[in-house]
């Protein structure tokens, strides 16, 4: 039995959105918990932080590999980078290429931030800015990804 | 220090493998090619390369990294370009061997029995040593941009610093 590709497409579609969802929201998730200011949660985010990367690098490899599948679905019609849409692509390729390359000196970070006996409060700062600038960047794709899906 | 390392080979190994995959395809797309390109490639079977990819790069990297300490030793960081590029090749090569069995079986099964040995066996067994050669050749230099690549990364993470000096 032949699968139907529009549903083969839907599922890819739905397991990028799904990916995106959990590394965005669970960068949100942490810069929240580094907001407070309390010693006591500090302990508690760099625990979440050390989950989350985790996490993160299971949802890049899935959005790389479910990007290119949604790419792959344009076949022969995907537009050229010469066009606006074209130019966006770039852009946001060139943003996620960006984001990998510099989400792996923050993962070294946490982790080195988990076998060290530094101050707590250093950690809270330092998570605070990591995870800051991480959902920045995911916040950056997320609109350039609406602007080609409905723009 | 387990759980920490484990995490630090996760993320290189996924890192290693969707940096590659986005710079062939930002490269291809910047040169208007990737559409062709992906039009021609059935859906699982791309799905299941990046897998394949992901997971032959899993393992060459926690093979490069066992009994390594990138985070607390500088040492260990000073030996980890030699094992990038010995685990690169073995990569590449690993990588090109699932391509090689997909690629048979896809070939055996549209192929008359009568002319699998010698249309598509032989001249397989043929290929094979130089296709392995020249795939442990692209692994091994990609291994060592990746391994240069990485110790820049680990410096930007302050990892950077030198052992301490063993006290009496």
């Amino acid at each position: 039995m032949e699968l139907d590709p529009h549903v083969l497409h839907v599922a890819i579609r739905w397991l990028h959105v799904a990916a995106m969802a959990t590394a965005f929201g669970g960068a949100v998730t942490v810069l929240a918990l580094s907001t407070r200011p309390d010693v006591d949660s500090a302990g508690a985010a760099l625990g979440v932080a050390v989950r989350y990367e985790w996490l993160f690098w299971a949802a890049a490899g899935v959005l790389a590999m479910t990007g290119i599948g949604n790419l792959a679905a344009f076949g022969s019609g995907l537009l050229g980078p010469a066009t606006s849409w074209g130019m966006t692509l770039l852009l946001k390729l060139g943003s996620v290429l960006a984001l990998i390359v510099l989400s792996l000196p923050r993962t070294l970070a946490v982790a080195r931030l988990c076998v060290s006996s530094g101050a707590m409060a250093d950690s809270v700062v330092t998570l605070r800015n990591l995870y800051g600038a991480t959902a920045g960047a995911f916040a950056v794709i997320l609109a350039l990804a609406v602007w080609l899906a409905h723009g | 220090m387990g759980s920490a390392m484990k995490l630090v080979t996760w993320s290189l190994a996924t890192f290693h493998a969707t940096v590659f995959v986005l710079v062939i395809v930002l490269f291809a797309y910047s040169r208007d090619a990737l559409g062709a390109g992906l039009s021609g490639l059935n859906t699982f079977v791309g799905l299941g390369l990046f897998v394949a990819l992901w997971a032959t790069t899993y393992v060459t990297t926690s093979r490069a990294l066992q009994g390594l300490d990138l985070i607390g030793s500088a040492r260990d960081r000073s030996g980890y370009g030699w094992r990038a590029f010995r685990w690169g090749a073995a990569n590449g090569m690993s990588f090109l061997a699932i391509l090689g069995i997909v690629a048979i079986f896809t070939a055996v099964s549209n192929t008359r029995p009568g002319q699998v040995t010698s249309g598509i066996l032989l001249p397989a067994v043929f290929i094979a040593p130089f296709a392995l050669v020249i795939s442990a050749a692209v692994g091994g230099v990609v291994g060592l941009i990746f391994g240069t690549i990485d110790l820049g990364l680990f410096a930007l993470a302050g990892l950077n610093e030198q052992d301490a000096e063993p006290t009496v």
